[in-house]
């Protein structure tokens, strides 16, 4: 926090030598400034990521780059990117990232190039902040935007995950991309971005009810298409007939024959490995390793009975606990594709992206910290008129809720992974059990504050 | 049925012929300290009918049982594997005598709990080195006593003492060893005593050929440096009045690199456990020809641990390819394992029986401050989610190593079979054939079995009662106070829409 003012400083020396206020309003009063500090961030975690994976034992980069730059190996040799096991993404990722599996044989040149799938990643956590100030620019003048997409940009967290090698920014950027040309109405390139996403990461699926009930004849249409359609809404049959708008078949056909036509090239080139591990994988995995999940331990117990390891218990616990697993998924589709878009995409659509979001990784099978990035990016569409900033000691609060509950599960985490502690009943279950409480809550405030602005 | 019994000494130990007493069936002698080795080879035609089709289908099989009591090897009967039950095997063309084996295998030896080749026995590479089985399998058996009923029913009359008594005596049994020979067409099996004092006696059957040696190894002045040399007294029961000095040389692959090493787990183990093996001496044999000492950069002759790993602990491969982390525990590299394993499935899903690795250790260099001491190498591992169980914790036990110093090959020395070494050890198919072997002796600190245990934590039944009640009513609870604040915006947010409608009109 200390560099924005010093960056701000040097691009404008007249207001650097008054008050801390202006130094700040400065910084903002222009992109380069921002986008510049944001750079720089990424730049030195990168090299000091750099450091200490040449030099410790524990290294910087993620798991998951070294799965995804294997991939792309795979890929450099004509094989299948699928042979590297847990490789669970589109290939698309391993071709994106062909120039970390280049080889020159200059030492210097080879480091650049296996980093510059990291690179990449941070690239697009810029862009999605660029985006981010554009769709906040509609509503404020665009000093306050880049205030607010600051919180995206200078974000560390944010700022780490992608330098370690984390395909999340991606994500983050995609999202960004499908909102902001929602909001400009670009409905061929906003389908296409849909399909893209979803064949990316499946998530954003949930986004598609909302931007379809959002995208109303009024508001598609203009003012003089808006007085022609109330005397066609009577019987329910006109109504739905009516809900059917060109703009929502444009949606639904682009982003359908995108993901559709995406999925049919890479099975035609990867076959039933691609279907397999990019999607299947996510029904039939049995996710038994603690996460965040309020289904977690339940799932642990679930699965265990089910493969007949509990001889005794089998018959006491199996019948109900299979019927909650395959009914979990419904209160979490139910509020992420059904009640949210409904009841708040008309009225603020990123906002209702992030409760969908939020609502989807609170009530998901699986919760780790990467998910948690996943509603992050469009926490700074909805905060500028958020009660959390109104009433900042509500807002503290959250916060303060938010990072204790994860603080005590990861305590009793360290317990079982380290220390070898049987944890699981009561402390990890009641920890999960109660991020997912203040989970509910925050969603909770964040659908009334959309609720007042009626 | 022929019948081979032997007694090593240890080097420079030897007993003279006067003191050994013979007569027309049996010879006994005085105490000695030695190891005993009892070997039965039999014909095909004398096998119980289920084994006769069995190891006929196979093309080959090779069953190894190690107890788990550290005993000290006496040369040349040196090969060491990790303390459990071992099976090697190469499927023949007919699929259902592959699909006999496990059953099999349950009849004569009880508790062995795989269930086709196919589902729980594992591949291994057939690439590199050609002289392996296709398939391996491991699982730790702790006792011989079922296999000792099976044989005494199949094999001694019920009034038969002598043969009950010889079968009874396997229970203290330090290994024993099972292999059929295709091209003999004989099922060889094999059991050895550990080193130490007992009385030389031995007798023979009617129809049955004894051959008893009292042997130690020598160093004999003609002896080749890749060569172990024996000498002693061979007798043929029945047959020889008096025993017959013997003395004979032959190549050998196996070594006893003359140190000692144990492994424990480093507290605390969590869901990572960290394997530490402790060796007493970081200075490594030299090559046997002086020639090939100063040979390149490497040296001929590096550590290694061969670990078969059961499937509730896997080694991470991606985990273990990093040369600073794999340096930081003093490991040069992961040299193989099993090929795949699963990185994340609970254990009650998995039926493959685990998976077996090869890693090459690092030692101090020997100029160093440490150099030629002990020296510690640590093997980090992950633990599989196991079933439930009562009181929240279920133990575990992950045998052994085997720790050698293998040597690179040198030129022109070449290891035709002997009759003391064996192949097909799971590790010796790693390696090009004619490399030479250096076994380190396994000596826990507190002279336990050569087992080590992890105590997992596991979701505790006693305590998971609530678990999924509580899950679905957190569930519900939280889902009905999201919806009821989505119903509040609806209601309040579709009046406005409708008044906003009814304004238009």
């Amino acid at each position: 926090m200390a560099k924005p003012p010093k960056t701000g400083g040097r691009t404008a020396p007249t207001q650097a030598a008054s008050t801390t206020p202006s130094l700040l309003a400065s910084f903002f009063s222009c992109p380069l400034p921002l986008y510049l500090s944001a750079a720089f961030l990424r730049v030195v975690f990168l090299l000091y990521g750099l450091w200490q994976d040449a030099n410790s034992p524990v290294k910087y980069t993620d798991i998951d780059y070294l799965v995804f730059t294997d991939a792309s190996r795979f890929v450099s040799r004509g094989q299948s990117p699928y042979e590297r096991e847990t490789y669970r993404y589109t290939p698309i990722l391993a071709w994106l990232l062909l120039p970390t599996a280049h080889v020159t044989g200059n030492p210097l040149l080879d480091v650049a190039l296996f980093s510059s799938g990291k690179v990449l990643f941070a690239a697009a956590d810029l862009l999605a902040g660029w985006l981010l100030e554009r769709v906040l620019a509609k509503s404020m003048d665009a000093a306050a935007a880049r205030k607010f997409a600051a919180i995206w940009l200078l974000n560390p967290m944010v700022a780490t995950i992608s330098t370690r090698g984390s395909s999340e920014g991606l994500l983050g950027v995609l999202v960004m991309a499908l909102l902001s040309t929602v909001v400009a109405k670009r409905v061929t390139l906003a389908g296409v971005l849909l399909g893209f996403s979803v064949h990316f990461k499946i998530y954003p699926f949930i986004y598609a009810p909302a931007i379809v009930w959002w995208m109303d004849r009024e508001r598609m249409s203009g003012p003089k298409a808006s007085t022609k359609k109330p005397q066609a809404a009577t019987s329910l049959v006109s109504q739905a007939l009516a809900f059917v708008t060109p703009t929502r078949l444009q949606l639904a056909i682009t982003s359908l024959a995108t993901f559709l036509s995406l999925n049919l090239a890479m099975f035609a080139v990867y076959g039933p490995p691609f279907l397999h591990q990019t999607y299947l994988h996510h029904i039939t995995r049995i996710d038994h390793r603690h996460n965040f999940s309020p289904y977690n331990t339940q799932l642990y117990l679930a699965s265990a009975s089910a493969s007949s390891a509990l001889p005794g218990a089998a018959t006491t616990t199996d019948t109900p606990s299979i019927r909650i697993e395959s009914i979990a998924f419904l209160p979490q589709l139910l509020l992420s594709c059904v009640l949210i878009p409904l009841a708040m995409a008309k009225k603020d659509l990123p906002a209702a992206m992030l409760a969908q979001t939020f609502a989807f990784v609170a009530f998901n099978k699986v919760c780790t910290s990467q998910y948690l990035l996943w509603y992050m990016v469009l926490l700074p569409l909805y905060l500028p008129r958020s009660s959390f900033l109104q009433n900042p000691r509500l807002g503290i609060t959250a916060l303060v809720l938010w990072v204790a509950a994860q603080g005590l599960w990861l305590q009793q985490g360290y317990g079982l992974e380290f220390l070898g502690r049987s944890v699981f009943v009561p402390g990890l279950w009641a920890a999960s059990l109660g991020f997912f409480g203040v989970n509910c809550w925050i969603l909770g405030v964040i659908i009334s504050d959309v609720g007042r602005r009626g | 049925m022929r019948e081979r019994i032997t007694y090593v000494l240890k080097l420079g130990d030897s007993l003279p012929p006067s003191e050994l007493t013979i007569d027309a069936s049996s010879i006994s002698g005085p105490e000695v300290t030695a190891v005993r080795e009892d070997r039965l080879t039999i014909a095909l035609n004398e096998l119980p009918a289920e084994l006769q089709t069995l190891v006929t289908g196979a093309q080959g099989l090779h069953i190894r049982w190690v107890g788990t009591t550290s005993s000290e090897a006496i040369s040349p009967l040196l090969a060491r594997l990790p303390p459990g039950f071992h099976v090697f095997f190469t499927p023949g063309k007919d699929d259902a005598v592959s699909q006999k084996l496990c059953p099999t295998l349950k009849d004569v030896f009880g508790g062995v709990s795989c269930s086709t080749p196919g589902e729980s026995f594992t591949s291994l590479p057939k690439d590199r080195f050609s002289h392996s089985a296709a398939l391996q399998y491991f699982q730790q058996l702790d006792s011989l006593s079922p296999f000792v009923q099976y044989a005494k029913d199949q094999l001694c009359g019920p009034t038969d003492a002598f043969c009950a008594a010889r079968l009874d005596s396997l229970s203290t049994a330090s290994s024993l060893d099972i292999s059929y020979d295709k091209v003999q067409e004989v099922l060889k099996v094999t059991a050895a005593w550990p080193y130490q004092s007992q009385q030389v006696h031995a007798a023979t059957l009617p129809g049955l050929r004894t051959e008893v040696g009292i042997l130690s190894s020598d160093k004999f002045k003609t002896l080749e440096p890749h060569e172990i040399g024996i000498s002693g007294l061979l007798t043929v029961l029945g047959q020889n009045k008096e025993p017959s000095p013997t003395m004979f040389s032959f190549p050998a692959r196996h070594r006893e690199a003359e140190s000692t090493f144990s492994a424990q787990f480093l507290t605390p183990t969590g869901l990572h456990p960290t394997l530490q093996l402790r060796l007493a001496s970081g200075t490594g044999p030299a090559p046997l020809f002086a020639a090939a000492a100063d040979d390149g950069d490497e040296p001929a002759c590096t550590p290694y641990a061969y670990l078969t790993l059961p499937r509730t602990i896997f080694a991470d491969k991606y985990q273990l390819s990093d040369p600073l982390f794999l340096a930081s525990k003093n490991l040069t590299a992961l040299r193989y394992t099993t090929q795949p394993v699963d990185l994340e499935a609970p254990e009650y899903v998995m039926s493959q029986w685990g998976s077996s690795v090869l890693v090459q250790l690092s030692p101090p260099p020997p100029s160093g401050e440490n150099g030629g001491g002990e020296w510690t190498a640590e093997l980090p591992f992950h633990l599989r989610y196991l079933a439930p169980a009562q009181g929240g914790y279920a133990g575990i036990s992950v045998p052994y190593p085997a720790v050698f110093w293998a040597c690179a090959p040198e030129a022109g020395v070449k290891f035709p079979p002997n009759p003391f070494e064996k192949d097909n050890l799971g590790y010796d198919g790693l390696f090009d054939q004619r490399t030479v072997f250096w076994h380190v002796e396994p000596r826990p600190v507190d002279g336990g079995p050569l087992v080590n245990t992890v105590q997992v934590p596991v979701l505790d039944l006693d305590k998971a009662g609530w678990v999924n009640a509580g899950t679905a009513a957190a569930v519900l609870v939280g889902f009905a106070w999201v919806a009821w604040k989505l119903l509040g915006v609806y209601s309040r947010g579709g009046g406005a829409k409708v008044e906003a409608d009814k304004k238009k009109q």
